[in-house]
């Protein structure tokens, strides 16, 4: 029987194959399911944390997040059978007007590897299905990501718009993409702003570590 | 804001339209050779601002080419630029194959909207075989049907190669020409093709008339387009999530389509820069940059493959025009291998100070100004930034001032006019 230790290394290694059999014979040895998902999602740390150190970079976290998708797969099942507890709530979506979902599709998937419960919009979202997620959800982040410059005014008017429904103080905004810089976190009136996926989920859990319920 | 204007000794008639586009143009060349210009030179991609500017929509300008002309005239007066460019390409051509790859303002997207890619995994992992061993084939009838909606009839055609068996394959296949999907597709090829034609005669036009008020086109995009390997397999084949599990999963296929590219994309810039009689090939890079790809990577399935297509460009007399889009601080030692003097860079996020440093002999360098700084209001911060851009990157030339990224779209308008106006003043110095 596999032990989770050989599990979360051989998923930092990005071994795919060998990964998914360590995950499907530890679930044959009736290794709890959740306990394996915890040693998949300590494996995934050290991938962020090999990212920040420039060991890994944007084709591995790509990778991990490849296979995280087919362990979450395989462990589905088990999981919902027996229930389990997220850390918190993110809202994500690429703004109205933007279609590019690469950058934002990476950012969701180490979201919700780093347990997160991530309700992604998807693409070109417009202003009102972002206050109204927030609001059926109880959200309290919100990421904008966007690789146009025609994306700032969509993430400027959508945080008018938390404004206009009252949400401003008890969300946080996130906003990432291509031509994002401090400039552009000033100008539009985000929060904080990220480079990568792995700065995404540093502020999502530094955040929600202050605000989850 | 005139009497910044340089005047070039050696013509002196400057405040003539004729005069301001030789100036202009020798200003350019004068960068592009890493000669110091009588100042630096100011490059603007107007593309989705001239919208802005005329209080008009992205689709009304490319449905008028009148229009377009006019906005690209005011901006270009308003604003004086050494280079220009004006819409980005048409959405006609799309619209005629039923594009699935591209969005348009009014294909796709609303009228206002801006040009958009979307990038998907068109080739499936188990199409590798079949597109290294005949790429064109594959392409014809296979890729270009899932592709562009109006061109499914193409995956009816026979394999491509038995047309060498002329009058005998013709004998037996022929009828497929008849065929209502076929006959579709050749038709939707038709109406492309004079989309195109239409666009190319208005882009003339606007050339043209842009010249007579004393302003050069600009020839960084006007080249074919010729890409990394790499971005080849990535961009419109694998999508950037392909090729990076195909660096895991099946490298060795991944570095042998790679291979099987680099002649076709060759034979193709040697053709397009003869017909255009315009020895500049285009070259924008894409997940090569820091951050990407690990460096062993790097130098198995990105570099090697990209330096060879450009030393093969050069060698034909081609001078590529390669925009290094995201950062390429980490890996400048690469870009110093390149010959000296044959190559324009366009940068992005990459620290030009740096570059400057590193290749400033190698290759001219554009870029400069973040676009993010151009939507605010601090007009102090701009000039400041562009003084230092002039001083340190404009020294001893080879440096054209323009945005990071190509496009001025959400720019504040003002705080173009101070940017332009700063260009022409630190510029000078």
């Amino acid at each position: 029987m596999p032990t989770l230790d050989e599990i979360k290394n051989t998923f930092a290694e990005l071994d795919e194959d060998t990964a998914l059999q360590l995950v499907k014979d530890a679930l044959a040895a009736k290794v709890p399911a959740f306990e394996i998902l915890k040693a998949c999602q300590d494996g995934m740390t050290e991938v962020g944390r090999r990212f920040e150190c420039q060991d890994y970079f944007v084709s591995d976290l790509m990778m991990s997040g490849e296979i995280f998708k087919q362990v979450s797969a395989i462990l589905e099942p088990e999981l919902k059978a027996g229930g389990s507890k997220t850390v918190g709530k993110v809202v994500f979506g690429t703004v109205k007007g933007d279609i590019h979902n690469i950058g934002k599709d990476i950012v969701v998937t180490m979201l919700k590897s780093a347990n997160l419960e991530v309700i992604d919009l998807g693409v070109d979202v417009p202003v009102d299905r972002f206050i109204s997620a927030l609001t059926e959800s109880g959200a309290t982040v919100l990421g904008m990501s966007g690789l146009l410059t025609l994306a700032f005014d969509s993430m400027k008017a959508t945080i008018e718009a938390l404004k206009v429904a009252g949400l401003r103080d008890k969300v946080k905004v996130m906003i990432g993409g291509g031509p994002v810089d401090g400039n552009v976190c000033r100008a539009v009136g985000a929060d904080d702003w990220g480079a990568d996926a792995q700065h995404a989920v540093r502020l999502a859990k530094a955040w929600l570590g202050s605000t989850a319920v | 804001m005139n009497q910044a204007v340089s005047t070039q000794p050696a013509t002196g008639e400057i405040n003539t339209a004729s005069a301001q586009l030789d100036a202009r143009r020798a200003r350019v060349f004068d960068a592009f050779q890493l000669r110091k210009p009588d100042r630096v030179p100011l490059f603007l991609p107007f593309l989705n601002i001239l919208s802005q500017l005329e209080g008009t929509t992205n689709l009304e300008l490319y449905n008028d080419a009148e229009k377009h002309i006019k906005a690209v005239e005011r901006a270009a007066l308003r604003f004086e630029p050494d280079l220009y460019e004006g819409m980005f390409l048409t959405p006609e051509i799309s619209r005629a194959l039923g594009d699935r790859m591209t969005k348009w303002p009014g294909y796709g997207l609303e009228p206002a909207g801006s040009y958009q890619y979307h990038e998907s995994d068109y080739m499936k992992p188990e199409d590798y075989d079949a597109f290294i061993a005949d790429p064109g084939d594959w392409a014809m009838r296979r890729y270009l049907p899932r592709v562009f909606g109006e061109l499914e009839g193409l995956g009816m055609l026979p394999p491509l190669g038995m047309f060498a068996l002329g009058t005998f394959c013709m004998m037996q296949s022929a009828a497929v020409f008849a065929m209502p999907p076929v006959l579709k597709a050749l038709e939707a090829l038709t109406n492309a093709g004079r989309a195109q034609l239409k666009w190319l005669q208005e882009t003339m036009a606007l050339i043209k008339h842009m010249e007579a008020i004393g302003f050069p086109p600009s020839p960084l995009f006007a080249g074919p387009n010729v890409v990394a390997p790499f971005d080849f397999m990535a961009d419109t084949l694998r999508g950037m999530r392909g090729v990076f599990s195909d660096m895991r999963r099946c490298p060795e296929k991944l570095l042998a389509a790679e291979e099987k590219v680099i002649p076709i994309m060759l034979e193709h810039a040697f053709i397009a820069t003869k017909v255009r009689h315009l020895p500049f090939a285009f070259i924008p890079l894409h997940r090569g940059s820091d951050g990407f790809i690990s460096v062993p990577n790097f130098e198995k399935f990105y570099w090697p493959q990209l330096k060879r297509t450009i030393l093969a460009l050069i060698d034909a007399g081609i001078t590529p025009f390669i925009l290094w889009e995201g950062c390429w601080d980490q890996r400048l030692e690469y870009l110093a291998e390149l010959p000296k003097g044959k190559i324009i860079g366009g940068f992005q996020d990459t620290n030009l100070i740096k570059a400057k440093e590193v290749i400033g002999d190698v290759m001219c360098i554009i870029g400069g100004m973040p676009n993010g700084m151009l939507t605010g209001d601090n007009a102090t911060l701009i000039r400041e930034h562009t003084h230092k851009m002039c001083e340190t990157v404009g020294k001893g030339g080879g440096f054209i001032m323009s945005t990071a990224v190509g496009d001025l779209e959400g720019a504040n308008p003002e705080m173009i006019e101070v940017w332009a106006e700063a260009t022409r003043k630190y510029g000078a110095l």
